[in-house]
């Protein structure tokens, strides 16, 4: 179906309130769960607003195929990223291999290397898919959450949680977490993915025009943004501990 | 199909179970595992439904266009397949891996739900020769057990029964060029017909008996199988045999029958199920992923 | 075809002279390279040099049906092309990861960022509008393709003229250079991108990172701004860790660097333009000099110093003693060969006269070539060193010595050696003749 023209739309309202009626710095419903999956080493779905994501961790394992990734003092890290067919509002012809799939793959690689530890296991290689089954604006930063949950879930080892999260610039004033409309509308956005407690930025990315000077405060927006997913996170993975500690009757 | 390797012990071991009617875990050689329906999982989507059979899981999304109808059939509408193995299934199917798979099991589809005996294609016309309903059926692997085909053919009935098509008024301009209104309204919509859309019933030979609903063990000790797809009333409208084997003329007769008796028995609880779940309305707590 | 793997000595040695703040050639650490920036015949292509990377970028236009969701916007496309004249490990054909990269930040450094003003590429609305295609090729890759690229596609963007539409009624005619004059394309603000290389988990960072640089480095970001001081873009890549800080320190580095360079782009674009309006002949054959046999030019750096002399007496004072003298050093004139002469015979076998024949054949061929060279040296010698100092050479130009084998002093060693030579220069007239 063809879509209307947005341009009437007005992403912060005078009152403070955005599309979606949240304020400038609240974040969407988080909601996940870890375990999904039986098969897999680690797998997790995680749900923020209405993008919601699965990711499924296999390894640490032998490398398959090209020898010649073989690192000698660490594990190699291997990334997909891929889009259900079903998940925008017009049809996906391909789930995957075009450019911006392939941009995001190298990026939730990147993310993820400087993370998890991977001098413990070396000459094997994790592989961590994601997938998108609906998207509504902030595809990297749902990826990169779910799939932290995921690799906790595998039980490998990482440095601190991985969370990422999407700022955009309305009006001088930041705001935390956008939905489709909000990313469409032409708004300068920049996806951050940080380790909360150190401070450590693991990929910082940033579209569309923004003056100098408002950097500051637009990455210190998407830092407290990060640290509140961060604390989502931790719960989560509380409660399936002791879920599964029940379970195996501890 | 994602491999898992197995022993020649572990082969004969299944292989004496099941010719006393024994599966190892415990079913009966004609007994389907756990199955879990939801539909309306994806809301971007006019039909979507969850089936969870086993350790498979498979997510259908159906979406609904207004396109061209094909030169042949100009008052029919028609449904487009599309099979995504993903990698979370398994690791062979990154990249490219899975695609042979996925055009195998599209394939299939097409043969078994594309044709106006399964589906009413004459509903989905809007003008003849002009517009018509394309409906894009997606189906997404999430997790491979074996008996891919009857999980995704329930999945998409499922699905179907799930879809809401909106309706269409055509208008005449003053040119006399047609102009097509979608109703605004969402619970303005056109339901399907979904009772004679059969399901797909897979049977392997094991040694000297067939087997319904393997699991991949299972596959692995089976040179061939056989897909019945099944409607309602218990008519097969598609056959299809799979597998490097060779099956003997009397065995497929049998497995035929006994594809029709599970077929058949398989329609009513579905339906019940179906619209036990519709009935529901919007009291039904959406679990999707998430239980 | 793989790349030569970077040992760990270079690696090494790099990593520590960065350390030390000093790099391969020279430079500081928020230096650029030299940058040189030319133009072809036609419009809208444009070569970028940047120390030794070189990089050629071509805009050509083309009309065509908008997207469908978009019915009165040009469309822009932009395609980097890594071809294997640029370094051995490109190959031709395949998508590396290294190729989307660079073609995906340009995308969004210079797409998204809406540089251009797409509406007034619509020349019907919903049936045709132009489509803009910039391709950039890289010709040399010596560190820091990026920013090459970015900046190669921004001046072959201003650099282009479009053919002039005329619309009447329904019909539209497509105006030839010839008929009128090609206009140039409406650009907002010239978005640039600056790469900083980040080494040792992030302590040391520096601007423009060539090759072996780039080898080496942990991590890279990088940031598209314009002369507004308007970030256009901001992307990290490699598994580093940045602390805000560094980020915000980069990005004001980054608006000095922008617009220095943003100066430079102008003032060539401005000796462009007065250049062909003169009508004098301009493209990439002018812009290569002529009278150099090479292709390349190296520029002399400048190299510090003010320690130098300290350091040369430290060393000089932590040598060992130079070995003993030699009371009558032989010395071979270059191009000679010696081997069983008495002194210092370094191949310990005991045949000698079979490899002196062959020695003496050996010398002798190269000798046929350096014979005046030679005898220019034999003469400088014999004038600055006499006495103890023996020279061997095939020079012509000795005197015949008698033998006498019985002289008990060193003459006999002499006339051993020049005997030898006679026998070599009777030898080479017999040749001659």
């Amino acid at each position: 179906m063809v879509c209307g023209n947005m341009a009437g739309l007005e992403l912060l309202s005078d009152q403070g309130y955005r599309l979606d009626g949240r304020k400038a710095s609240e974040l969407r419903k988080v909601q996940a769960r870890m375990g999904v999956f039986a098969q897999a080493d680690g797998s997790a779905y995680l749900e923020q607003g209405n993008t919601k994501a699965l990711a499924v961790v296999y390894g640490p394992h032998e490398i398959r195929g090209s020898r010649s990734w073989i690192r000698h003092d660490r594990a190699v890290i291997n990334c997909q990223y891929s889009m259900a067919t079903f998940s925008t509002a017009e049809r996906k012809r391909r789930p995957h291999g075009d450019r911006k799939s392939t941009e995001m793959s190298l990026h939730l690689k990147q993310t993820f290397e400087a993370a998890v530890m991977t001098q413990l296991y070396p000459r094997s290689q994790i592989d961590i898919y994601v997938k998108i089954l609906q998207s509504d604006g902030g595809n990297y930063s749902v990826c990169v959450n779910a799939a932290t949950l995921a690799v906790i879930d595998a039980g490998i080892p990482m440095r601190d949680y991985v969370c990422a999260c999407s700022v955009g610039f309305v009006d001088e004033t930041p705001l935390a977490d956008l939905c489709y409309a909000e990313e469409s509308g032409g708004v300068s956005s920049l996806a951050l993915a940080l380790l909360p407690r150190g401070g450590q930025i693991a990929l910082l990315q940033m579209d569309a025009r923004l003056h100098q000077d408002h950097l500051d405060a637009l990455i210190e927006a998407a830092m407290t943004a990060c640290k509140g997913v961060g604390k989502v996170l931790d719960e989560v993975v509380r409660l399936h501990l002791k879920e599964v500690s029940v379970l195996t009757g501890e | 199909m994602a491999t898992v390797k197995v022993s020649e012990a572990e082969k004969v071991y299944i292989l004496h179970g099941i010719r006393d009617d024994l599966r190892v875990d415990g079913r009966g050689c004609e007994d389907y595992r756990h199955v879990e329906i939801e539909t309306d999982v994806v809301s971007n989507t006019d039909g979507s439904a969850k089936v969870t059979l086993g350790d498979t899981a498979v997510l259908v999304g159906i979406k609904a266009d207004i396109g061209k109808p094909r030169p042949m059939v100009p008052n029919e509408g028609y449904l487009e397949f599309f099979v995504d193995c993903s990698a979370n299934a398994t690791p062979e199917f990154e990249g490219r891996g899975g695609e042979e798979l996925g055009t195998e099991l599209s394939n299939t589809l097409y043969k078994v739900f594309n044709n106006k005996h399964s589906v009413d294609l004459k509903s989905l016309c809007i003008s003849a020769g002009e517009h018509c309903w394309v409906l894009y059926v997606d189906v997404l692997l999430l997790q491979c057990d074996g008996n891919l085909y009857d999980a995704i053919s329930v999945a998409i009935k499922a699905a179907l029964f799930n879809t809401k098509i909106p309706k269409v008024h055509i208008s005449a301009d003053e040119e006399g060029a047609k102009e097509i209104e979608l109703s605004d309204d969402p619970y303005d919509c056109m339901r399907l017909d979904v009772e004679n859309v059969p399901c797909i019933v897979t049977l392997c030979k094991v040694g000297h008996r067939h087997v319904v609903d393997v699991t991949l063990q299972e596959k692995a000790c089976s040179v061939a199988s056989l897909i019945i797809s099944v409607t309602h009333t218990g008519t097969v409208t598609c056959t299809r045999k799979l597998g490097g084997g060779s099956l003997d003329p009397e065995s497929i007769f049998e497995m035929t029958e006994a594809g029709k008796r599970v077929g058949k028995a398989l329609h009513a609880p579905l339906m019940k199920l179906l619209r036990q779940e519709e009935s529901l309305g919007k009291t039904r707590q959406k679990v999707g992923f998430l239980g | 075809m793989k790349d030569t793997p970077l040992s760990n000595c270079e690696r090494d040695f790099l990593l520590k002279a960065i350390e030390e703040k000093k790099r391969l050639d020279g430079r500081q650490t928020y230096d650029y390279r030299k940058m040189k920036i030319t133009f072809g015949t036609d419009y809208g292509c444009c070569f970028v040099d940047l120390g030794k990377t070189r990089v050629m970028a071509q805009v050509s236009c083309e009309l065509v049906t908008p997207k469908e969701n978009r019915p009165n916007e040009g469309i822009m496309f932009f395609n980097i092309e890594l071809s294997p004249m640029a370094s051995p490990a490109f190959e031709q054909g395949r998508q590396s990861e290294l190729s989307v990269k660079l073609n995906r930040q340009l995308e969004r450094c210079l797409r998204n960022s809406k540089c251009i003003d797409t509406e007034s590429l619509c020349v019907v609305s919903g049936e045709k509008v132009w489509q803009i295609r910039v391709d950039v090729h890289m010709l040399n890759h010596d560190g820091n393709l990026m920013d090459a690229a970015s900046i190669a596609a921004i001046t072959a963007l201003c650099h282009f003229r479009r053919p002039d539409v005329g619309i009447q009624g329904d019909e539209v005619t497509v105006y030839s250079p010839e008929e009128r004059d090609p206009i140039p394309l409406s650009i907002y603000h010239m978005p640039i991108s600056v790469s900083f290389s980040f080494f040792q988990q992030g302590t040391y960072l520096l601007v423009d990172p060539c090759e072996r640089e780039e080898r080496v480095m942990d991590g890279l970001l990088m940031i598209a701004m314009n002369k507004h001081r308007e970030i256009c873009s901001i992307q990290s890549s490699g598994g580093i860790m940045l602390l805000k800080e560094q980020v915000m320190r980069c990005s004001k580095i980054a608006s000095v660097k922008v617009s220095e360079i943003t100066e430079l782009l102008s003032k060539a674009l401005e000796n462009d333009k007065k250049a062909r309006k003169e009508g004098g002949r301009c493209g990439f054959a002018e812009s290569m000099p002529q009278e150099r046999i090479t292709a390349l030019k190296m520029d002399e750096t400048s190299v510090e110093m003010t320690d130098v002399t300290e350091r040369a007496k430290d060393i000089v004072q932590k040598t060992e003693a130079p070995p003993q003298l030699v009371r009558s050093p032989v010395v071979p004139v270059p191009g000679v060969g010696q081997v069983g002469q008495g002194l210092q015979n370094t191949w310990g076998l005991e045949e000698e006269d079979e490899e002196e024949t062959e020695e003496c054949d050996n010398s002798d061929e190269e000798q046929e070539e350096k014979v005046t060279k030679m005898e220019e040296e034999e003469h400088e010698k014999e004038a600055s060193r006499e006495g103890d100092v023996v020279e061997i050479s095939d020079s012509e130009e000795e005197d015949v010595v008698i033998l006498h084998p019985e002289t008990p002093d060193k003459t006999p060693k002499n006339t051993e050696s020049r005997s030898h030579q006679k026998g070599a220069a009777a030898s080479k007239k017999r040749q001659k003749k």
